[in-house]
């Protein structure tokens, strides 16, 4: 048997169908675990690395079967239904008996040859264009095992994309960039005093990732995020150009203004709703930070 | 003057402001509301009406309709002739006795174009007057004395344009071309397209609502020639190529045209696009761009356009038919032409015949010029629920499954029987299974039967058998929820044993009263057709397979052929009072699903994933077709990402094997639709800057605001 194949990796969604993580028609695999806690973060079911249980309260009905079920009394019903999530071990008996699948179990385990068979399902659509992203969460978290999974993909001659923060060990990254088509690099601000305000790690590891990965000859989309009050400067766009037009291999930058969809998600796992309103970037801001990229030559994809 | 876009973009301009405003005024119900002001021609005064023979009577109305008809010419038309008659708008004859319609027009039919562009209506009137020379003194004149008739009266309708067009300043050109076309072939570009238009109007000016077929197969080689030649220039070609489209739109009044809420553009005008002739060269050339190019400024739906595709599509035409797409609408959808000549082949035409096709006028695919056509639709789940599980009585129980499916093969096949039983007894004068027949006679539709190969050289009408090819085909309804229904039984009784089939019986006798739990785990844990899972896809074509198998061995003997095809249509709406509860979780009158579509609310993977259930059925064996809707929104589509996942899903359907695909950029309505029915709209995926979200997991301030940016 091939070992490769048995990698095991945890897995928050396949969503298939994506029609903007990359060109073509891509599906893509959201690996959980990552080292930035971005305040803005629109996925935090996929921050930490351990399996999580998230209830969707409007699904409930309200049946009483997860009471039963759970060993640990961590469901009660007092008026309403409570999760306690002090007693929850993330075992999923709850989920699977849940008719309603108001409980689910985030973070499930893969074996590379299970992702395949999924990641297969749609080549018909990834035509010349299309193929597979890995984004997350961090996906180079999960260290090697993304990195096998790259390179299963393109032993069957599916194309890669990866989606990262830029944020993980260097040694993965010669290995990396052989098996991966297109990185779509976050750069989440180049202020490195704001960066760590707001993420909670420092841009120069992400930054010398960067250069090592344009380096090895790396295909690279710079994704930067724009929050309204937090990185919405013109020194900022600046820096993107600098950093876009020093690397060998720049496709263009995306810009993606904030929005607060992850709000929802968070009250799924027990969180505090983390959308700010206050954040989304002005269409006038997005308009300036376009004209200053294209001032220094830069596509805006 | 703003040519609406669904997709809230600005549409590019190409054609003259004097043309855009011609389309705009015909748009906006300027010509469709002066139709109505005259229904129809008035018979009273005929003498003896009553004696008179169906088809006396009829060539009658045809007569006086060419004589009184009102002549319309619009200001700046390039092209001329109209059908101002309000009642052929609803089907019908547009003359009247005593104030009552005297007959019903034709429909789900794609008229003979061919022959008029190229030898000239009065090539047609030489073979009727030869085909009444052979049958003097048998019972087929009376029919071809009526073909002449029909033609006389087409004679004089031309000449009251001719008349109209001769004396007043600017339409030398309209009147120039008219003096050739359409009863001599046409010579040039313009005269094509001006031959074209003067019989489609004439035949619906007379209550009938032909469809178009192969307009750049039909024009391409006029254009070409004329291009070469220096004597018009493409946008003057696309000048000319609008009108048409734009006079297409005359009879657009804010009226339903069957009174039913369907809509008042839905008179099966359908074009297609593309694809191969019948030596298997691609016929693709400038006219379908031009088509492309007015589709995307005018935003016309009047005319729905299906290109066909092949594994060999160019890549220019993908990409420009995706560009139109992307306004929405759901004016453009695709055929995957591989698959559909297999699948006539299959049915017994022959290649080059084959390779033909076009439409009826909406999707099902014909042979243009030759075929008469008419589509039984059934509804397959309440056969389930009624016959095979006899309304849930407690009577009703199966050993196993198969000893189910059986049963309910058999009731589909006797479902089918009936409806060529009563074809045969509607349509022949001996009983079923006899090897002598006869067609009864019909309602007269001579002038249809003018340009239906096969009429005039047999001297029979088109409802009497006289095209080449007669086709009525049983379309399956409710295919999704049957599958559905079938596999969670299949599922819940037999595989898990939850409860027995007669206590499931009950709980769907009482409509899930008191079962929430039950049917919420039903919803929720099975994974249904349109998931790209195999069991229930399998299920579907198994299905679909069986279903074939018994329209396949129905022997044409009535001369009809019965190849099998999918649909609902909208029949979803008017079939839900008479549902019962569904096994899979629906309960009593609700809305299910339409064509091959899945049920609504329980597809969960997206598009890719419903085609891919779609495809696994062999769609080559039903003949007629199967139709796929696919919603995606606009958000999704944009960009040059976006463009290329529209090209990808389209290759990746012919890929497959699909047959028929229509996909619809939706629009805010639909986005607040789905806000009230999340349920019914689980794979809307909505772009957020630089992600897809599904639209329904998002909050409902969020859902709000991209509602708004849809709603430019
Ligand atoms: S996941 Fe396990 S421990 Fe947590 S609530 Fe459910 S049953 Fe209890
Ligand atoms: S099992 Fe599911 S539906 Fe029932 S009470 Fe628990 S969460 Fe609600």
């Amino acid at each position: 048997m091939n070992t490769k194949t048995d990698t095991q990796l945890t897995v928050t969604e396949i969503q298939r169908f994506c029609m903007h993580d990359g060109p073509g028609i891509r599906t893509t695999v959201f690996l959980k675990g990552c080292p930035l806690r971005c305040a803005w973060c629109h996925n935090p079911e996929t921050q930490k690395r351990e399996r999580e249980l998230l209830f969707y309260s409007n699904k409930c009905i309200g049946c009483g079967q997860c009471v039963k079920i759970c060993l640990n009394d961590a469901h009660s019903f007092n008026g309403n239904h409570t999760l306690d999530r002090e007693k929850c071990t993330a075992c999923g008996d709850c989920a699977k008996s849940c008719c309603s699948a108001a409980l689910e179990i985030c973070g499930k385990q893969y074996t590379i040859a299970n992702l395949l068979y999924v990641l297969e399902k749609d080549r018909a659509f990834y035509g010349d264009t299309g193929g597979i992203t890995l984004s997350g969460g961090e996906p180079f978290a999960q260290g090697c095992s993304a990195v096998t999974l790259l390179q299963a993909c393109k032993e069957t001659g599916l194309s890669t994309a990866i989606e990262t923060s830029g944020y993980f060990d260097p040694s993965l990254l010669e290995a990396a960039v052989q098996y991966t088509d297109l990185f779509l690099w976050d750069i989440k601000d180049t202020d490195d005093s704001r960066h760590i305000r707001y993420t909670g790690v420092t841009n120069i590891k992400i930054l010398n990732n960067l250069k090592l990965a344009s380096d090895l000859g790396a295909k690279i989309r710079l994704r930067c995020i724009l929050v309204n009050g937090v990185n919405t400067d013109r020194e900022h766009y600046r820096n993107i150009s600098d950093i876009a037009n020093s690397l060998s291999k720049c496709e263009g930058v995306e810009l993606l203004p904030y929005h607060a969809f992850g709000g929802t998600k968070a009250v799924f796992l027990g969180l505090a709703d983390n959308g700010k309103k206050e954040w989304i970037p002005t269409e006038q801001q997005l308009g300036t930070a376009k004209n200053i990229l294209h001032s220094y030559g830069i596509k805006v994809l | 003057m703003i040519f609406y876009a669904p997709n809230g973009q600005r549409r590019p301009i190409r054609l003259s402001q004097e043309t855009r405003q011609f389309a705009y005024d015909s748009l906006n119900r300027k010509y469709g509301l002066e139709t109505q002001k005259t229904p129809a021609v008035a018979l009273d005064d005929t003498k003896n009406f009553e004696t008179l023979t169906p088809i006396e009577k009829y060539d009658l109305a045809i007569s006086k309709i060419a004589r009184e008809a009102p002549v319309r010419v619009c200001r700046g038309e390039l092209i001329s002739g109209a059908a101002t008659l309000g009642s052929a708008i609803h089907h019908s004859v547009p003359a009247t006795y005593r104030s009552e319609a005297i007959y019903t027009g034709v429909s789900h039919l794609t008229i003979d174009f061919e022959t008029v562009l190229r030898h000239g209506v009065g090539y047609i009137r030489g073979s009727a007057e030869q085909s009444l020379k052979k049958h003097l003194g048998s019972e087929r004149e009376p029919f071809l004395r009526s073909c002449l008739n029909c033609l006389d009266a087409f004679e004089v309708w031309h000449r009251r344009y001719l008349s109209a067009l001769e004396n007043i300043p600017d339409y030398e050109r309209n009147y120039k071309n008219l003096q050739r076309v359409p009863f001599e072939p046409a010579s040039n570009f313009y005269e094509a397209v001006q031959s074209i238009w003067f019989t489609f109007a004439f035949v619906r000016l007379c209550g009938n609502w032909p469809g178009i077929g192969r307009i750049d197969w039909l024009l391409g080689d006029f254009l070409k020639k004329d291009l070469r030649d220096g004597n018009l220039t493409l946008d003057e070609a696309r000048e000319i190529l609008a009108h048409f489209f734009i006079k297409g739109c005359e009879w657009i009044c804010g009226e339903s045209s069957f009174g039913n809420g369907s809509g008042d553009a839905q008179h099966y005008q359908n074009i297609l696009l593309g694809g191969i002739d019948e030596n298997g060269i691609d016929v693709t050339n400038e006219v379908t761009y031009l088509v492309l190019d007015i589709l995307e400024e005018l935003g016309i739906g009047d005319f729905p356009t299906t290109v066909r595709l092949n594994s060999q599509t160019d890549e220019k035409l993908l990409r420009r038919v995706s560009e139109v797409m992307r306004y929405g609408g759901g004016i453009l959808a695709v055929y995957n032409e591989e698959l559909i000549i297999q699948a006539l082949l299959k049915d017994g035409y022959n290649l080059s015949e084959a390779r033909k096709f076009a439409n009826d006028g909406c999707w099902e695919v014909q042979i243009p010029g030759k075929t008469y056509f008419t589509y039984i639709p059934f509804d397959s789940l309440q056969i389930l629920q009624r016959q095979t599980l006899d309304s849930y009585k407690n009577s009703i129980d199966y050993s196993d499954f198969e000893a189910l499916y059986s049963r309910y093969v058999n009731d589909l096949k006797k479902k089918i029987e009936a409806i060529l039983h009563d074809k045969q007894r509607l349509f022949t004068e001996s009983g079923v299974n006899t090897a002598v027949w006869k067609w009864k006679p019909q309602i007269p539709c001579t002038v249809v039967s003018l340009f239906e190969q096969g009429c005039i050289e047999k001297g029979v009408s088109y409802f009497e058998g006289g095209p080449v090819y007669n086709i009525c085909s049983p379309h399956i309804g409710g295919l999704a929820d049957t599958v559905n229904s079938l596999y969670t039984i299949k599922k819940l009784v037999f595989d898990e044993r939850r409860l027995t089939l007669r206590e499931f019986l009950k709980v769907l006798k009482n409509n899930w009263d008191g079962e929430e739990a039950l049917r919420m785990y039903v919803i929720n844990h099975y994974s249904f057709y349109g998931n790209d899972s195999d069991e229930a896809d399998l299920l579907a074509a198994r299905l679909l397979n069986d279903f074939a198998d018994i329209c396949n061995g129905i022997d044409g003997k009535c001369g009809y052929r019965f190849p099998a095809g999918v649909s609902t249509f909208g029949r979803q709406l008017e079939w839900a009072p008479d549902r019962l509860a569904s096994p899979h979780g629906k309960k009593a009158g609700d809305i299910l699903a339409a064509n091959c579509s899945p049920t609504p609310g329980s597809d969960r993977e997206g598009a890719t994933a419903i085609i891919r259930s779609y495809c696994k059925a062999d769609l080559s064996r039903l003949a007629t077709g199967s139709a796929l809707d696919v919603k995606l929104l606009p958000a999704s589509v944009s960009g040059e990402d976006g463009l290329q996942s529209l090209i990808s899903l389209m290759r990746g359907f012919v890929k497959l094997g699909g047959f028929f695909m229509q996909p619809d950029v939706v629009d805010a309505q639909i986005l607040r639709e789905a806000q009230e029915h999340p349920e019914n709209y689980q794979t809307l995926s909505v772009r957020v800057s630089g992600w897809n979200a599904r639209f329904v997991t998002l909050s409902r301030e969020w859902q709000n605001m991209v509602i708004e940016q849809n709603e430019h």
